[in-house]
């Protein structure tokens, strides 16, 4: 018994660490724009079967995860430029319902392209199982949790050690204030789409030779990305990468515990009970009522 | 939103549209083929559930992305009772309404804390939860749902798909004469006043929580009532058919007719339908290798550029070219 519920925890760091990379593209867009956007899981998704895609017709691996991640971020850029941006001047709930239809455009784009066979991808590197204690971890887990250190230090070393990442922080802190500055708002706001998804790009890409790439992973993978962003707090990058592995630990041991279906349902009974009784997250700082 | 905040019609005159609109629908029935009276039944019940989100959506400046799931509550209970109580529909058509409502009552206590961003969150996931809860549950049906529901009677005549259409119809015009009625009363002026601004519209005196939770719990008997004619008018349901996708559809109609209108709820769901059957056969054509769910792509493309190029829906442009 000890030794399933062994083996559901480290299934959940595995994707707990995906859903962090999700999550990471989620507080990077709501700090520098106050915008939740719902597509954040389609940009994993291009980023997963473009890979997949380039590789099952022959391209070497890490170059078809290169190309993957550039056409995640022009994709991430587009979004921005051709969807957000001419509607700057929109309210809350018209800018939510944009995101929405970004989601479902998307999901159909990849629909068009690829068709609804699950594409695969070779793992990165070769090799047995990884075994930690006596519960097992396919070798691609390693590439996973390696890509989630190197964007959470990557970022970590932006904010806090960078010039503009600094201005960035100033910008969120006080938009009309930095703006006098001449901190250039509009510029991070694009930048900030980019970046969540090169991000989420990559998480697709890393995620894909587990689970193999379908059309319609965004959603599922975007939810969990959500809940995990709420859950470590929507203004805290470091929150994103608790919340992420909190959450896949929990689904995979209530799918295993209860039943597979339950695993999503587990993800947004935290969801709202983080809502309700903790709205700032874990990690979060500040009390926003938005 | 802004705009037009309180329509010039009279509540008589949405009431004589609204029956207009039904004996319309009772004369069109006898003409057109089976498969079109499907589609209006189909319209219909779209209609009807996005009335009840713009209520929710429009009027109150509030946010569902779950609404699908309130439809399903409708069906679930209508079916569950048809098949295994062996209740007739017109009395599961009162309980989906009645369920619906009161599963809306309990979530108003965690959804309508919270605004904007964290609603729309909040509303999704709740649907998604209810739609886990009606795969795992095996009393109804589990994934694989209902099948054979009865339908509705009247004495010893059984609804065919003329009847439904009908039915449907006259569904929305109490819905819409319903609605009207809502909206020009000093309840229907609170909601735009919340709309506007909650902190003000307190100060004012309006009790916006209350307020709020009677127009999401309104909201999801529309849903309940479309959910449980669609139950017995398909004769057939599984989970699949109250999805997210189902939800954003709702919204998408809410957004094409114009979120603060009524009428633009009947123009939204019959634009929405049209579009699916004209991609539906046009799209395999130009694209022999289009499957699946394509639809959304075109779906999501055009509820971005109306929301850039007209914000405020049909109806907004049809009202500013009366005036």
């Amino acid at each position: 018994m000890i030794a399933q519920l062994w083996q559901y925890v480290l299934a959940g760091v595995v994707v707990g660490a995906i859903y962090a990379l999700i999550a990471a593209g989620f507080v990077l867009i709501y700090q520098v724009t106050g915008l939740i956007n719902f597509a954040q899981g389609e940009f994993a998704m291009i980023g997963a079967m473009t890979a997949s895609a380039l590789a099952t017709s022959g391209m070497p691996v890490f170059e078809a995860a290169a190309i993957a991640v550039l056409v995640a971020s022009v994709t991430g850029a587009l979004c921005y430029l051709l969807a957000i941006r001419p509607a700057r001047a929109a309210t809350g709930v018209t800018l939510i319902f944009i995101t929405l239809g970004l989601d479902v455009a998307l999901r159909g784009l990849g629909l068009f392209v690829w068709g609804t066979n699950p594409l695969s991808l070779p793992a990165f590197t070769g090799g047995a199982a990884i075994t930690v204690f006596g519960g097992v971890l396919p070798p691609q887990a390693m590439w996973v949790l390696l890509t989630d250190l190197l964007v959470f230090a990557a970022l970590y070393l932006f904010f806090r050690h960078t010039y503009a990442g600094t201005a960035v922080r100033a910008a969120v802190a006080n938009p009309p204030i930095a703006s006098t500055f001449g901190i250039p708002l509009r510029t991070f706001a694009f930048w900030s789409f980019v970046a969540a998804a090169a991000i989420g790009g990559l998480g697709g890409v890393v995620v894909a030779p587990i689970t193999s790439a379908t059309y319609d992973m965004g959603l599922t993978l975007g939810l969990a990305g959500f809940v995990a962003a709420v859950l470590g707090g929507l203004d805290s990058l470091p929150g994103a990468l608790v919340g992420g592995f909190v959450l896949g630990i929990v689904e995979k041991l209530a799918g295993g515990v209860l039943s597979t279906g339950w695993e999503q349902g587990v993800g947004f009974l935290i969801l709202v009970l983080v809502l309700v009784l903790r709205p700032q997250g874990l990690l979060g700082r500040a009390v926003r009522r938005a | 939103m802004g705009g037009v905040l309180v329509s010039r019609a009279s509540p008589a005159a949405y009431g004589r549209i609204a029956l207009g609109l039904v004996l319309l629908v009772a004369v069109l029935v006898w003409f057109l083929p089976s498969y079109y009276t499907g589609l209006l039944t189909q319209i219909g019940l779209y209609a009807l559930v996005t009335i009840g989100l713009n209520l929710f959506m429009g009027y109150a400046g509030q946010v569902s992305l779950g609404q699908a799931a309130f439809v399903g509550i409708g069906a679930y209970t209508s079916a569950a009772l048809a098949v295994k109580g062996h209740v007739t529909p017109w009395v599961g058509l009162i309980a989906g309404a009645l369920v619906a409502a009161l599963v809306a009552y309990i979530l108003s206590f965690i959804a309508l804390r919270l605004r904007e961003n964290l609603l729309a969150l909040a509303t999704l996931a709740l649907g998604i939860v209810i739609n886990v809860v009606f795969n795992e549950w095996e009393f109804i049906g589990g994934s694989s749902g209902f099948k054979d529901i009865p339908g509705f009677a009247l004495g010893t005549f059984t609804f065919d798909q003329r009847a439904y259409a009908i039915l449907a119809w006259a569904l929305v015009a109490i819905g819409i004469w319903f609605a009207g009625n809502v909206v020009r009363s000093s309840f229907g002026r609170a909601l735009v006043a919340i709309s506007a601004g909650e902190l003000g519209a307190q100060t004012l005196g309006v009790d916006s929580e209350r307020l709020k939770r009677q127009t999401f719990v309104l909201s999801a008997v529309y849903a309940g009532v479309a959910g449980a004619v669609y139950a017995s008018s398909f004769s057939y349901i599984d989970p699949s058919s109250f999805s997210f996708l189902l939800s954003v559809n709702f919204v998408l109609m809410s957004v094409i007719g114009g979120i603060r209108s009524m009428w633009g709820a009947v123009i939204g769901a019959a634009v929405v339908v049209a579009l699916g059957q004209v991609l539906q056969n046009v799209v395999p054509v130009v694209l022999p290798s289009a499957r699946g769910d394509f639809q959304s792509f075109f779906l999501g493309v055009i509820l971005i550029a109306m929301l850039i190029l007209l914000p405020r829906g049909i109806t907004s442009r049809l009202r500013e070219a009366r005036a």
